[in-house]
């Protein structure tokens, strides 16, 4: 390294945090959420999740080879690219899917801009967009059931309509075979709600029925535990605020960009979340933010420190501005989670903001 | 005379995609199948000999400050008559090529020639640039379009390539795929050139 | 000043040139244009109803359709027509074949710029064939709880297909309707 003597006015504050020290508590944060996966969908998730791993490491290492420089994988960041992509990943997927998508990641989302700290979005997340966007049936089809629940977290499907199956074969279909996004995002589609039965009256009374059903207290705790359909690691809420929690104790990331990310979802599902026909409900706010990846993307994802802004501010626009867009992409979007989308984009705007957020200098006149 | 120096240049050393990086536009937009990367650069290949020629043959009658709309008028007429020549005997592909047909017009390498090379050399010269980078470009485009249709469809020109258990990678023949695919071969170029 | 009015003049003398040219090019390619796409309509459509005579008609919007009558008996055969609507990225067209009682005969989509690999794949056979002996009624996507077997990951460009082709059908039979 040229750069041995480093140049810079007072004052200097040393702290202990190391690179490696972040990342392996970040590993370490993750792991409840796969321990809950293993109990629900199996031993294929843990082989899942360890081929994404194992394949990122591999890949750094032999780019970091062929670049020339010294190789760093013992850092950890690789290890938790590739966890992070196979957690955006299904337990139902074939197993080469995680080898593919962390092979992207770590080439193209993360070396080909010059190695850690220097990539423009969240590797992972690349590599789950790459995922999606080149095999999208085998990202969005084939969910596992988890091993006592169903895939939309509905505990009771007769409570909905008495013999749904007869009454409405669709509505049957979509509540014991969607995750419980895709539900919601069904029911809030006019042309689905018109088809679930011959009588419109009757489908938009189905339609509610499963709506208020699939917002209840026995749902939201299928949600809350992770007894539901859905990626690897968002399974369950639970699971991801416990590794939140030591995340924060051990201050490696901050509140306010999970705060502000998830306080917009709350606020927004609150207010522009109810479908047709059905009122204003408290539950509603917390369906969502349990749903989909939001816990995994505001706690993991959206804390990344290279590609979030560096200023308090800033952070609180990116974190607003990943709100809005994930629901944005779920209440109107054709895909029914936006968490991940959101996410890259913000991670594109991250030098806008930062930009027009730098502090003003101690004793510097504004001008 | 070094007419082989004037065509083989084209190929490599100043290769229009790689190298000049000019005609982003088309080698970006048609490149999701071989056949499209064939025709066009075909198509673009010819309006561009024919430009070559005929402006280095006005060179001398073409006053300065007029010089841009004459070239931009010779390359249109060009364009109208591929145009119209594939829409009557080749419609499969002018369907297929669609929008971009007309586009050749603005397509950069062809004015960048005229300008850079044409005005300024005699006919025959420019008949060697014009060959050349024609040349440069058709197969510039069959490379980046062989790379994404057998990732992203398993086919070379149409026929299936690769093994039945292949499933398909779709991001290839979408739009990021044709940035990832001209960014890597380009790195290729330059990680070639230098070696040298 | 006379510099400029000489420029002018240059350029218009190149223009005219090129236009003349041009002008030239038109008049051989048109015909050959015309007649291919007269003939490759021509071709679909008795693709679609073997071994008729074809006889236009209009729809209460202006689209065309076709009675095709039988070459051998002169009885009425079925109806032609060209379904549009705009599926996930483009316009899809689609040529239907339908016979009296308007059950669809066979489809075959002639106009699609959908996302390659997923809405493309419209113009496969597979797709295509399960169109075949359906009525209006049944041109339902399975995920709108129909029998239309929806293409992986591409629900837009197949309901797009199907609705277009079932409202095709009953402009049709208002037109025809009218008629007799």
């Amino acid at each position: 390294m040229k750069d041995k003597y480093i140049v810079s006015s007072a004052p200097h504050v040393h702290d202990k945090t190391t690179i490696p020290m972040v990342m392996w508590n970040v590993v370490i944060a993750l792991i409840p959420a796969l321990v809950f996966a293993v109990y629900y969908w199996g031993l294929r998730a843990l082989v899942l999740t360890l081929l994404g791993a194992i394949s990122a490491v591999v890949t750094e290492a032999a780019i970091q080879k062929l670049r020339k420089v010294p190789v760093s994988v013992s850092d950890g960041s690789a290890f938790l690219t590739g966890l992070l992509l196979a957690y955006n990943i299904h337990a139902g997927a074939p197993l080469w899917l995680p080898i593919a998508g962390s092979v992207f990641a770590i080439a193209i989302g993360k070396q080909v801009f010059g190695g850690l700290g220097t990539n423009p979005v969240n590797p992972a997340l690349l590599g789950r967009a790459f995922l999606l966007a080149s095999w999208p049936t085998l990202m969005t089809a084939g969910w596992v059931k988890p091993r006592t629940g169903t895939l939309s977290g509905i505990s009771n499907v007769d409570d909905i309509a008495l013999n749904l199956q007869s009454v409405s074969p669709k509505a049957y279909e979509l509540v014991t075979g969607a995750t419980p996004l895709k539900v919601v995002q069904s029911l809030r589609d006019s042309s689905f709600v018109a088809s679930i039965n011959s009588s419109a009256t009757e489908g938009v009374d189905i339609a509610n029925r499963i709506f208020t059903n699939i917002t209840e207290m026995n749902s939201l705790k299928n949600l809350f535990w992770g007894n539901i359909g859905g990626c690897i690691g968002e399974v369950s809420a639970f699971a991801l605020l416990l590794g939140a929690a030591y995340l924060l104790y051990k201050n490696i990331i901050e509140w306010r960009i999970p705060l502000f990310y998830v306080g917009t979802v709350f606020v927004l599902s609150f207010l522009f979340g109810p479908i047709k026909g059905s009122g204003y409900s408290m539950m509603l706010p917390f369906f969502h933010i349990f749903s989909g990846g939001l816990m995994l993307g505001a706690f993991f994802m959206a804390t990344d420190y290279t590609t979030t802004p560096l200023t308090k501010n800033g952070r609180i626009v990116f974190a607003i501005g990943c709100g809005l867009l994930t629901m944005v992409i779920r209440l109107v979007g054709g895909y029914p989670e936006g968490v991940s989308y959101s996410i890259l984009f913000m991670n594109v705007m991250t030098p806008l903001i930062d930009k027009f957020t730098v502090p003003k200098a101690f004793g510097r006149i504004k001008k | 005379m070094s007419f082989v120096k004037e065509l083989s240049k084209g190929i490599i050393k100043e290769n229009p995609i790689f190298v000049i990086v000019l005609g982003m536009c088309p080698t970006l937009a048609v490149t999701s199948s071989v056949q499209n990367g064939i025709g066009m650069g075909l198509a673009a290949t010819f309006v561009l000999i024919c430009s070559n020629i005929i402006i280095s043959l006005i060179k001398n009658i073409t006053p300065e400050k007029i010089r841009i709309p004459i070239y931009i008028t010779v390359i249109a007429a060009f364009v109208s008559i591929v145009d119209m020549a594939m829409a009557a005997y080749v419609p499969g592909l002018h369907k297929s090529l669609g929008l971009f047909i007309p586009l050749i017009v603005v397509n950069c390498i062809i004015l960048g020639r005229a300008e850079a090379f044409a005005s300024k050399n005699n006919m025959l010269a420019s008949l060697a640039d014009g060959i050349g980078m024609g040349l440069g470009f058709t197969l510039s485009l069959v490379v980046v379009a062989a790379i994404r249709e057998i990732l992203g469809a398993g086919t070379f020109a149409g026929i299936a390539v690769m093994p039945k258990t292949y499933e398909p990678m779709l991001v290839a023949i979408l739009a990021p795929g044709a940035f990832i695919t001209l960014g890597f071969l380009m790195a290729l170029m330059n990680m070639m050139k230098e070696k040298k | 000043m006379k510099y400029y009015i000489k420029l002018s003049l240059i350029l218009l003398i190149f223009c005219a040139v090129a236009s003349g040219i041009l002008a030239y090019v038109n008049s051989l390619t048109e015909p050959v244009i015309k007649d291919r796409k007269a003939k490759e309509e021509v071709a679909t459509r008795s693709e679609l109803i073997p071994d008729a005579d074809f006889m236009e008609g209009k729809m209460a919007d202006g689209t065309a359709y076709f009675v095709a009558t039988s070459k051998a008996t002169g009885d009425t055969l079925g109806y032609t027509f060209i379904a549009a609507k705009t599926g996930y990225s483009s316009k899809v067209q689609t040529m239907v074949g339908v016979d009296k009682n308007m059950t669809v005969l066979k489809i075959k989509v002639i106009d699609q710029a959908e996302t390659p690999g997923l809405g493309a794949n419209c113009t496969q056979d597979w797709f295509l064939k399960q169109f075949e002996n359906r009525q209006a009624t049944d041109l339902v996507v399975d995920k709108d709880g129909g029998t239309v077997k929806s293409m992986a990951g591409a629900t837009i460009t197949t309901r797009c297909i199907a609705t277009s082709i079932a409202e095709q059908i009953a402009m049709l039979k208002v037109a025809i309707g009218g008629a007799e």
